[in-house]
């Protein structure tokens, strides 16, 4: 499991947004997007910040490190 | 299948032509003698099986879109192919220096060739399945 934590579903849900829109907005899948929010796939840098810039937010408003996690 | 994304539905239509094609072939043929037909049959049969799933496939999928997971996805597959591919030769190898070296194949030419054609696309299909099936492993396991 990758020791990134994010807060997406919280901020999709803040904004109304579905896991559909934002995938159309940063360019990937909906099975993804699903795969990002529940922490078990770290997306490339340029994902992440597409993701950030669509909330408006910072990168680490969005995405925490942890450390490794088991 | 709604919830598949269109990669994972194309390697599901995949793994569908490889089974239905080559199971009947390995089964068919494990005991019989083979013959270069039969392997080029195969082939053109899994490239028609695959071309009219893949068809269906893409016509019935709304969003038909390869991320970086997806590439990610396919070669974690390939690698895994890739592996397969070479243990099995090393193996193959491996049996080809004991048969050889206790006499147990008869000096034959057209019978060593048939003999080394099933074994290496054996090889092949098994390396193709392994690929297709970690695909599919890794998207189930959402990575």
């Amino acid at each position: 499991m990758p020791g990134l934590r994010n807060t997406i579903r919280e901020l999709r849900a803040e904004r109304g947004m579905t896991q559909q829109e934002l995938a159309d907005a940063i360019g990937v899948t909906r099975q993804t997007v699903i795969a990002i929010e529940l922490d078990k796939y770290s997306p490339s840098l340029e994902t992440a910040f597409k993701i950030a810039r669509v909330f408006g937010v910072a990168l680490e408003q969005v995405f925490q490190y942890e450390g490794r996690r088991k | 299948m709604g919830s598949l994304s269109y990669q994972e539905r194309s390697l599901w239509g995949s793994l569908v032509a490889e089974l239905v094609v080559y199971l009947p072939y390995f089964v068919l043929n494990l005991h019989r003698a083979n013959s270069i037909n039969k392997v080029a049959g195969t082939i053109f049969s899994i490239i028609v099986l695959q071309i009219i799933l893949q068809s269906i496939i893409a016509a019935v999928t709304r969003h038909r879109m390869k991320d970086e997971r997806d590439r990610l996805i396919q070669l974690r597959g390939y690698r895994a192919g890739y592996l397969t591919l070479a243990s099995l030769m090393v193996l193959g190898l491996g049996m080809l220096w004991f048969h050889s070296s206790r006499g147990d194949f008869p000096i034959h030419a057209g019978f060593v060739g048939l003999h080394f054609l099933n074994v290496f696309f054996g090889m092949l299909v098994i390396s193709d399945i392994v690929k297709t099936v970690t695909q599919i492993v890794a998207y189930r396991r959402a990575l």
